[in-house]
This record gives structure tokens, C-alpha cells and sequence, in this order.
């Protein structure tokens, strides 16, 4: 046998534990997603919730405190805020997604443009940006709204839509240009393709990542601004529900000391800005951070 | 130099003629603002008198043009609510935002400092999570309702603090009247923008302390105080000093909210009522002060980054700003 291996015996190799598996919810805003989610449902299928008619109001039963029938209390004009909150939310969110949404359109455009336009206008167009962005956003809403007046659900979004582009605008002109000299972009515009279609089929996809989160935050700050016109009395009207019109009644609610009737919708809005400011946060936080010298 | 101050009066002449053209094509009658309410009682004549008396009744252009020639000489015209000189109208105002809006600046920008410190120190650990979530929880709070809650327990429960004005009645010079009125608003102003400021301190020595310089200063032996104070904080100075010039606006911008919520009588309120109500004149004077704040704060801030430190862009800085 000889010049054959000859087998001596076997080493146990030490079992190898499989790395510790990372929690797939690790770092991830789960709570935040399912108390969001919560809300959204709940607004979108108000009619299963609700246990009142949320515009109904029962003169018999103003300023009462949360008790067995009407749990969250009702306001001063005797409407039910249990059910006015989901009612209510609807209109606070859709004002939110629609100024949201107008801001980005405006945005994207706006950018794009700039970032593909020669040097003196996209400078000429970045000065004005510039101004733009120093004037505080909610001031500016205020100042709007209260010039212009009373307003409806699509006059406010648009209002507060076109106060808050710039930031969003400013990224999209640095990745236009960057990517404008590209080699696809250019053959693409050699094959004829339009501004439009260039745009969204070459350059969007590289910035939308990077504009997502701020588009969340404006979605954030769309409701605080709604909020705050409708308390002030120059958004929407008391009798069109929402989070913020139910806060306008607030001042004769000190008079009387009803705690629920600013609490309780300012929870719910709060919670709502905080579940979307932590998954703004995740999507905008940085993986890879370097280990601190300190 | 002179291409900055060419920069500054186009802006300014250009806020003035926006301001203008919006604020007189926006629906509204300033007739209320002067007669109250009498204007809806008046005939057409009397409306015609009235409109003419005003000024109101020429073509926009013309009135432009005019308001522009006067406020050249410096005459601004008259309130139509206060029936007075809009300049004595915003300078019996303009001390109580000043005193507001600057005391809660050096609040903010001091109570930044300290927590972003504590914060970057602790980074990672307990009390640099605990700050940190106290300070989410509270930038996401609208600064009306923060308003509305603190004059519910401590003006309407505990009965501790006044809950509108600046000062009692007739108590103008009392100091200490002023200070009681000023704690609910300055807390409102303070706590709605401190975390935002605080934030960015923690954000910006983080990333300062990932520098190899630290490592040198550590690996010389140096205590991480000193290195903490002596060497990152030097470097992150420069980007603070010219982040605080560039947050006046949105400061002052806050204040003004918290004034109309609390009903003190800043230029903020003002602002407020003479958009509602079309007191035309008071609302251009008081948009060109703020515009001229705005403009002044953003280029103090672009000479700071290129005198101080040429490293920094002034975008970055607005950048960060508006990332709220």
C-alpha cells in the first residue's frame, strides 16, 4: 500500500455558527410605519369607526368630556371629535400629499430646467432660488393665505405647494448637472427624445432616491402649515373638518377650559409628523458612518 | 463690494414691486381697514371720495410709481387702521420682537451649543439617544400648538403666567411684568427651534471628530476635553457663526408666529393684520423691513464663509438650513 495515502484519522473541524443574523426590523422605523399605517386606515375607512355623525351638531351636548358616548368629548359646537379626528385626518393628509406633490412637480421642473439651461440663465435661476429658500417657509404661507383670504382644500395645497419647492429644486439642478454630459442622456437626446422624456426616463431615476426624503419632510411640513392657517383662521373653514379647522376652535376652548378639544386633535397631529419624520430620517440616514477618533 | 450693495437694492426694489402688485390684485376691500365698518354701508360716491382721498383709485401702475417716489424720500404713508405714520406705528412695535426675537436667538443659539456638545460627547450612548429623541419628538411640534397648550396649564390652570400681551396695563415700564409676559412666548420660540440648531452642532463635531487630526492629538496624549474644545470646536466655529447668520430669518419668521398665537404686540402681529385687512401701506413697509432682514442675513453669512472660511460654500449652509 505503499505511495496510497494512507487516511490517519479525521480533525472535527469547530462547527462554524452562522454570523448572527441581522434582525431584518433592525434600524428600520417599524413602529413608526404601523402607527402610521394605523392612522391612514383609520381615516381612509372612517365610516367603519366613526360612532357619530362627524358633522352633526347636537346643541344638547356642547363642551361635554370624554365619556362612554362620546369618548373623545365634543367640541363647542356640540360635534363629536372621535369622530371628526378620522374624519378630519383625511383632509389634513390629503392637503399634505397634494401640496407635497405639487412642490415636487414644481421642483423637478424647475431643476431640470435650470440644470440644462446655459450658465447665465441657470445662474439667474439659482439667485432666485436662493432668495426664495432664505424666507421662512410658514411665514411666507401666512402671509399668502392671508392676503388672499378664505380658501378651499385645493387653494391651500397649491398655496403651500408653491412656497416649497426650492429646496428639492436645488438637488435636482446639481444631479441634472452632473449627469447632463453623460453618454446615455446624450444618446438618448440623439434618438429624439424629448426634455420630458429624458427627464423621467434618465435623469429621475438617479435623483429620486436622494429627493425622497425630502419629500416626505414636505409632506410633514405641509400639514404643520395647514394646521397653523386653519388655527389662524385663514385656511380652511370650521366647517370643513380637519385636524387643523377642529384647532381653530381653540381660542374658546381656554375660555372654557376644554383640555380635549386642543389635545387631542394636536396628539394625533403630532404623531402623525413624528411617524414621517422618522421614516424621512431612515431613508435619508447614512449607512456607512465612520468610526469616531475621539 | 459694489456688485453686493447692486445686488441688495435690486432685491429690495424687487420684494417692493412683488409685494406690491400681490398684495393689491389680492381680493379685499382697504376701505374696511380705514372706516371700519361703515365702508359696507357707503354709497358709491362715498366710496368714490374715499378711494380717492386714498389714492386708490388711479391705475396700479401709477400707484407704483407713486408709492415708489415717496418711499424714496422716505415717506412711507399713513395706516390706514392706526390713522398715524406707519413708521410710528412699527417703531412703537418693532422694540418688543427685538427684545423677543433677540433674546431668544442668543437662547437658541446658546443652548444649541451646549446640547450638540453633550450630544456628539455621549455620542451613541444613553443620554445622546434620550436627547435626541426629545428632540425629534419636539421639532415635530407645531409652534401654534405648543402655544395653545402651555397658556392651557399655565395661564388657564395653574393661573401662574399671563397668557397674551407684553406687558399688564397701563405697567409699560414694570420689568418685571414684561418678563412674566415674555416665559410662554420665548419658551415657545426657544423650544421650537432648538433642536434644529442643536442637531446640526451634533452632526457637524461628528463628523469633525472622524478627522485624522484627532487621531494625531489623541495618539499625542491629549485629553478628549481638550481636543474636543480646543481642536474640533475651532473648526466647527466658522460653519456655526455663519449658520447663525443665515437662521435670523427663519428665527425672526417664527417669532412672528408665536406673536400672532400669543397676541404680542410685535411687528409680527402687525405683519399679520395688516395682511388680512389691506393696510396697504403698513404691509409694504413691514415686507421690506423683513425682505432687507432676509437679503442682509444671507450675505453677512456668504462674507463670514469667505473671510473666515474659504473651505465652506454658501450653499452648503442654505442647504442645511432648509433641510427642515
Amino acid at each position: 500500500m505503499s505511495g496510497a495515502f494512507e487516511l490517519a484519522g479525521m480533525r472535527q473541524l469547530p462547527k462554524e455558527e452562522p454570523a448572527q443574523k441581522e434582525k431584518w426590523y433592525k434600524g428600520k422605523p417599524i413602529v413608526a410605519a404601523v402607527v402610521l399605517m394605523l392612522i391612514l386606515w383609520g381615516c381612509l375607512c372612517c365610516n367603519l369607526i366613526m360612532t357619530k355623525d362627524p358633522v352633526y351638531m347636537d346643541l344638547a351636548n356642547c363642551n361635554v368630556p370624554p365619556c362612554k358616548e362620546f369618548l373623545f368629548g365634543t367640541d363647542t359646537m356640540g360635534r363629536d371629535i372621535f369622530s371628526m379626528i378620522w374624519y378630519g385626518g383625511r383632509i389634513s393628509l390629503v392637503i399634505g400629499i397634494v401640496a407635497a406633490f405639487i412642490s415636487t412637480a414644481v421642483a423637478i421642473i424647475f431643476g431640470a430646467v435650470s440644470g440644462s439651461a446655459p450658465k447665465w440663465m441657470d445662474g439667474l435661476m439659482m439667485r432666485l432660488t436662493d432668495i426664495l429658500i432664505s424666507i421662512p417657509g410658514l411665514l411666507a404661507v401666512v402671509l399668502i393665505q392671508a392676503v388672499l383670504g378664505r380658501a378651499d382644500i385645493l387653494g391651500l395645497s397649491f398655496v403651500i405647494g408653491i412656497t416649497s419647492w426650492t429646496a428639492i429644486a436645488k438637488v435636482v439642478r446639481t444631479e441634472t448637472r452632473r449627469l447632463r454630459g453623460s453618454d446615455y442622456v446624450t444618446a438618448s437626446k440623439c434618438m429624439g427624445g424629448s426634455f420630458f422624456h429624458v427627464l423621467f426616463h434618465h435623469l429621475a431615476p438617479n435623483f429620486i432616491s436622494s429627493i425622497m426624503f425630502m419629500v416626505v419632510m414636505n409632506i410633514r411640513s405641509a400639514m404643520i402649515a395647514e394646521a397653523t392657517l386653519s388655527f389662524m383662521g385663514i385656511g380652511l373653514p370650521v366647517g370643513v373638518i380637519s385636524w387643523g379647522s377642529m384647532l381653530s376652535l381653540a381660542e374658546q376652548a381656554l375660555l372654557s377650559n376644554a383640555w380635549w378639544m386642543i389635545v387631542i386633535p394636536g396628539a394625533f397631529l403630532i404623531v402623525t409628523l413624528l411617524c414621517m419624520t422618522s421614516i424621512g430620517n431612515y431613508m435619508r440616514k447614512n449607512v456607512s458612518r465612520r468610526h469616531s477618533n475621539l | 463690494m459694489i456688485k453686493k450693495i447692486l445686488f441688495f437694492c435690486i432685491s429690495v426694489w424687487f420684494l417692493s414691486a412683488l409685494l406690491f402688485f400681490i398684495s393689491r390684485l389680492a381680493p379685499g376691500d382697504p376701505l374696511v381697514s380705514y372706516y371700519g365698518e361703515r365702508a359696507e354701508k357707503m354709497s358709491v360716491k362715498e366710496r368714490e371720495w374715499a378711494e380717492e382721498q386714498l389714492g386708490l383709485d388711479e391705475p396700479i401702475f401709477v400707484q407704483y410709481i407713486r408709492w415708489l417716489e415717496n418711499a424714496i424720500h422716505g415717506n412711507f404713508g399713513i395706516s390706514y387702521k392706526y390713522k398715524m405714520d406707519v413708521v410710528e406705528v412699527i417703531g412703537a412695535r418693532i422694540g418688543n420682537t427685538l427684545i423677543l426675537g433677540g433674546i431668544g436667538f442668543v437662547l437658541i443659539f446658546g443652548l444649541a451649543m451646549v446640547l450638540g456638545i453633550l450630544c456628539a460627547w455621549y455620542e451613541d450612548r444613553l443620554p445622546d439617544r434620550i436627547i435626541c429623541q426629545i428632540g425629534t419628538v419636539t421639532s415635530c411640534i407645531p409652534e401654534f400648538w405648543l402655544s395653545l397648550l402651555l397658556i392651557l396649564i399655565f395661564a388657564v390652570n395653574l393661573r401662574w403666567l399671563p397668557s397674551s400681551g407684553a406687558y399688564a396695563v397701563g405697567e409699560a415700564d414694570n420689568i418685571e411684568s414684561r418678563f412674566r409676559h415674555l416665559i410662554l412666548p420665548m419658551t415657545v420660540v426657544v423650544t421650537g427651534h432648538l433642536w434644529y440648531y442643536a442637531y446640526m452642532i451634533r452632526n457637524r463635531i461628528l463628523e469633525e471628530v472622524r478627522a485624522d487630526y484627532v487621531l494625531l492629538a489623541r495618539a499625542k496624549g491629549l485629553r478628549r476635553r481638550s481636543v474636543m474644545f480646543r481642536h474640533c470646536l475651532r473648526n466647527v466655529m466658522p460653519a456655526y457663526l455663519s449658520i447663525m447668520a443665515i437662521s435670523v430669518p427663519h428665527i425672526l419668521g417664527g417669532t412672528y408666529i408665536v406673536e400672532m398665537v400669543f397676541s404680542y404686540p410685535g411687528i409680527g402681529t402687525l405683519l399679520y393684520e395688516s395682511a388680512r385687512y389691506k393696510d396697504y401701506n403698513l404691509l409694504m413697509l413691514l415686507g421690506i423691513l423683513s425682505g432687507i432682514a432676509v437679503i442682509f442675513c444671507n450675505m453677512l453669512s456668504q462674507i463670514i464663509n469667505e473671510k473666515i472660511d474659504p473651505r465652506m460654500k454658501a450653499d452648503d449652509a442654505v442647504r442645511e438650513v432648509e433641510g427642515r
